[in-house]
C-alpha cells in the first residue's frame, strides 16, 4: 500500500471551433474600454456534431492510447463529471467506456454539481485508489461541459447575454490512480464551503438563468470559506507562502483577479501593488489555456491546472493550490504536489498545438449556430448530422483519431472517428 | 467602529470607494440614486465597492447577504441595517 493517489494523466480538449471574445462582444455592442481587464481572448465553440460525449472521448483517448493493454484492463472506473447530460437516466460514462473500449469489470456513473462536478469526481476517485479496495486499480475521471443555450427563445437569449462572451466548451480527462505523476494530491487537505443559493442555473435543456452579481457574492464567500475550512484541517496553513501556484476554478481571468485579491486582503491586508504582484506569480499562468476556451466548468479548475503546468518553470517540487466553485452553491479549497516530470508529461499532450488547430468561426458562422437549427435538442430521437453545415470546420483529411457525432437512431447515438 | 454611522456617511463610504475602484469616473458626478450598473461599474467592481465598504464598516457577514439594492442609496441602507446588526 503506497499512500499514494492524485492525477498520473491529465488532457484537455477544446473543441475544432473557436470564436475571438472581442470580436464577439464589439458585434454585441458591448462596452469594450476595459475589455483587457476581463481577461479573455478566445471561446471554445462547440459544433453541432460535436456533444459532451465527443468532447470526453477526445479528450481521453490520447490518456488511454498511452496505455499498455494490461494497464487499461485496470480502469475499474469512469466517471463522467457534467452539467451538459444527454439524458436524465443514463450516463455519458457509458458511451465512453464503449468508445474507448474498456473493459466491462468497470463502474459508470456521473456527478452533477454545476461547476463543481470536476472537483467532486476526482475526490471519488483520489479516495477510491487511497482506501485500497482494489490494489493497483485505475479511474478515469471526464469532466465535459459545453454552452449551447439560447437556443429556446429570445427570452433565453437575453437571460443568457451576460455570460455568453466567457461560456465556453471543453473536456478535461484524468486517469487517478497511485502512481500520481501529473498531481500528489496532499490527502486530508481539503476543505469545503456549500450553501443553497440560486445564483446560476440550467433550469431547461436548452437554457441558462442567473444572476451575475449574486454569482460572484457567493464565489467570494465559497473562495474565503473554503480556505479558511482547508486552514482549520491543515495546521500552518497560509495563503500567501504555502501554494507556489494557484489554480482557480475560471469563469474568466478578471473573476480569478477579483477573488485572489479579496483574499490577499483579508488574510494577509496586502496592498494593491503586492496583490498585482502575486496575482501575475501564481495565478497568470493558470489563464494560458483557459483564456482560450471559455469557462468550461466542470473543468475549469482542471484547465488552469493544466495551464500552470505548461506555462509556469517547474524546477524542484511545488504545492499547488486549487480551488474549485459550482453554482448553487459547492466548493473545494484542495491541494497537491507537481514536479518538473509532471511538465513534461504535460506537454506532451499538445494541448496548446491542438488549440491552434480548432476553426475560427467569423461572427456570421457563429450566428448561424446559434440559431440552432442543426442542433440536435435534448430528447431528439432520430437526427442525421450535417458534417457540413461550417464547411470550412470540417476537416480536410483526418487520421481516426478525432470523435464527432454522425447520427441518432431511436435515441441512440451514433459516433463516428474521422 | 466608533459612534454608529448614518445612512449619508455610508452613502459617502461607498461614493469613495467607487472612485477610487473606477478612476475612470472621475470628474462624473455621483449620487445616491445612481446605481453602479449605469455608472459602468462591472460586476467584480461592485462587489470590491461593496467589500471595502463593508470592511471600512468592519462588517463580517456573508457577501451574498448584500446583494439585491437597486442604487446607492438603498445599498446604504442595507449597509445601516447590517451594521446595526
Amino acid at each position: 500500500m503506497s499512500g499514494l493517489a492524485g492525477i498520473q494523466a491529465i488532457n484537455v480538449f477544446g473543441g475544432m471551433a473557436c470564436l475571438d471574445v472581442r470580436e464577439l462582444c464589439v458585434h454585441r455592442g458591448l462596452d469594450t474600454s476595459r475589455f483587457e481587464n476581463l481577461l479573455m481572448q478566445e471561446k471554445s465553440v462547440a459544433l453541432p456534431y460535436e456533444d459532451p460525449v465527443t468532447f470526453a472521448v477526445n479528450a481521453a483517448k490520447p490518456i488511454v492510447d498511452q496505455l499498455g493493454e494490461q494497464e487499461r484492463s485496470r480502469i475499474e472506473m469512469v466517471i463522467t463529471c457534467t452539467e451538459s447530460g444527454l439524458d436524465f437516466g443514463k450516463s455519458l460514462s457509458t458511451h465512453v467506456h464503449k468508445l474507448l473500449g474498456l473493459q466491462p469489470n468497470c463502474r459508470l456513473f456521473e456527478i452533477k454539481q454545476a461547476c463543481y462536478s470536476g472537483a467532486a469526481g476526482l475526490q471519488m476517485a483520489v479516495n477510491f485508489i487511497l482506501s485500497q479496495t482494489s490494489p493497483g486499480a485505475l479511474t478515469l475521471v471526464i469532466t465535459t461541459d459545453i454552452s449551447r443555450f439560447a437556443l429556446a427563445d429570445a427570452n433565453a437569449v437575453q437571460e443568457w447575454a451576460y455570460s455568453e462572451p466567457s461560456s465556453g466548451a471543453g473536456a478535461v480527462a484524468m486517469l487517478v490512480s497511485d502512481m500520481p505523476e501529473i498531481l500528489q494530491l496532499d490527502a486530508g487537505a481539503y476543505g469545503n464551503y456549500a450553501f443553497e443559493v440560486m445564483d446560476t442555473c440550467r433550469p431547461g435543456p436548452d437554457t441558462e438563468a442567473g444572476d451575475a452579481d449574486l454569482s460572484l457574492m457567493a464565489y467570494l464567500d465559497c473562495c474565503a470559506g473554503a480556505f479558511k475550512d482547508y486552514s482549520d484541517r491543515v495546521q500552518g496553513a497560509d495563503f500567501k507562502s504555502t501554494f507556489s501556484q494557484l489554480c482557480f476554478h475560471t469563469p474568466f481571468g478578471g473573476m480569478v483577479k477579483g477573488a485572489h485579491r479579496q483574499l490577499m486582503r483579508k488574510f494577509h491586508k496586502a496592498k494593491p501593488e503586492e496583490i498585482q504582484e502575486d496575482f501575475e506569480q501564481r495565478l497568470s499562468p493558470s489563464l494560458t489555456f483557459g483564456q482560450r476556451v471559455g469557462n468550461t466548468a466542470g473543468g475549469s479548475v482542471f484547465v488552469a491546472l493544466a495551464g500552470t503546468l505548461d506555462a509556469g518553470e517547474i524546477n524542484e517540487p511545488i504545492r499547488i493550490g486549487l480551488f474549485s466553485y459550482g453554482s448553487g452553491c459547492c466548493s473545494e479549497f484542495f491541494s497537491g504536489v507537481a514536479t518538473s516530470k509532471s511538465q513534461s508529461l504535460l506537454k506532451e499532450m499538445g494541448i496548446a498545438e491542438k488549440l491552434d488547430k480548432r476553426y475560427r468561426l467569423s461572427i456570421e458562422e457563429y450566428e448561424t449556430l446559434l440559431s440552432g437549427k442543426s442542433v440536435v435538442r435534448f430528447g431528439t430521437k432520430d437526427a442525421e448530422l450535417d458534417h457540413q453545415i461550417i464547411p470550412s470546420a470540417w476537416p480536410v483529411s483526418g487520421n481516426g483519431d478525432l470523435l464527432v457525432l454522425d447520427n441518432l437512431v431511436n435515441y441512440q447515438r451514433n459516433y463516428k472517428w474521422i | 467602529m466608533g459612534s454608529p454611522l448614518d445612512n449619508t456617511e455610508i452613502i459617502n463610504i461607498l461614493i469613495e470607494e467607487i472612485r477610487e475602484t473606477v478612476p475612470e469616473l472621475e470628474g462624473q458626478p455621483i449620487s445616491a440614486s445612481d446605481s453602479m450598473v449605469d455608472l459602468g461599474v462591472n460586476s467584480i467592481e461592485r462587489s470590491e465597492v461593496i467589500l471595502a465598504a463593508m470592511e471600512r464598516l468592519d462588517l463580517k457577514i456573508p457577501m451574498v447577504q448584500m446583494h439585491g439594492p437597486k442604487n446607492i442609496q438603498e445599498l446604504a441602507d442595507l449597509l445601516l441595517v447590517k451594521s446595526a446588526g
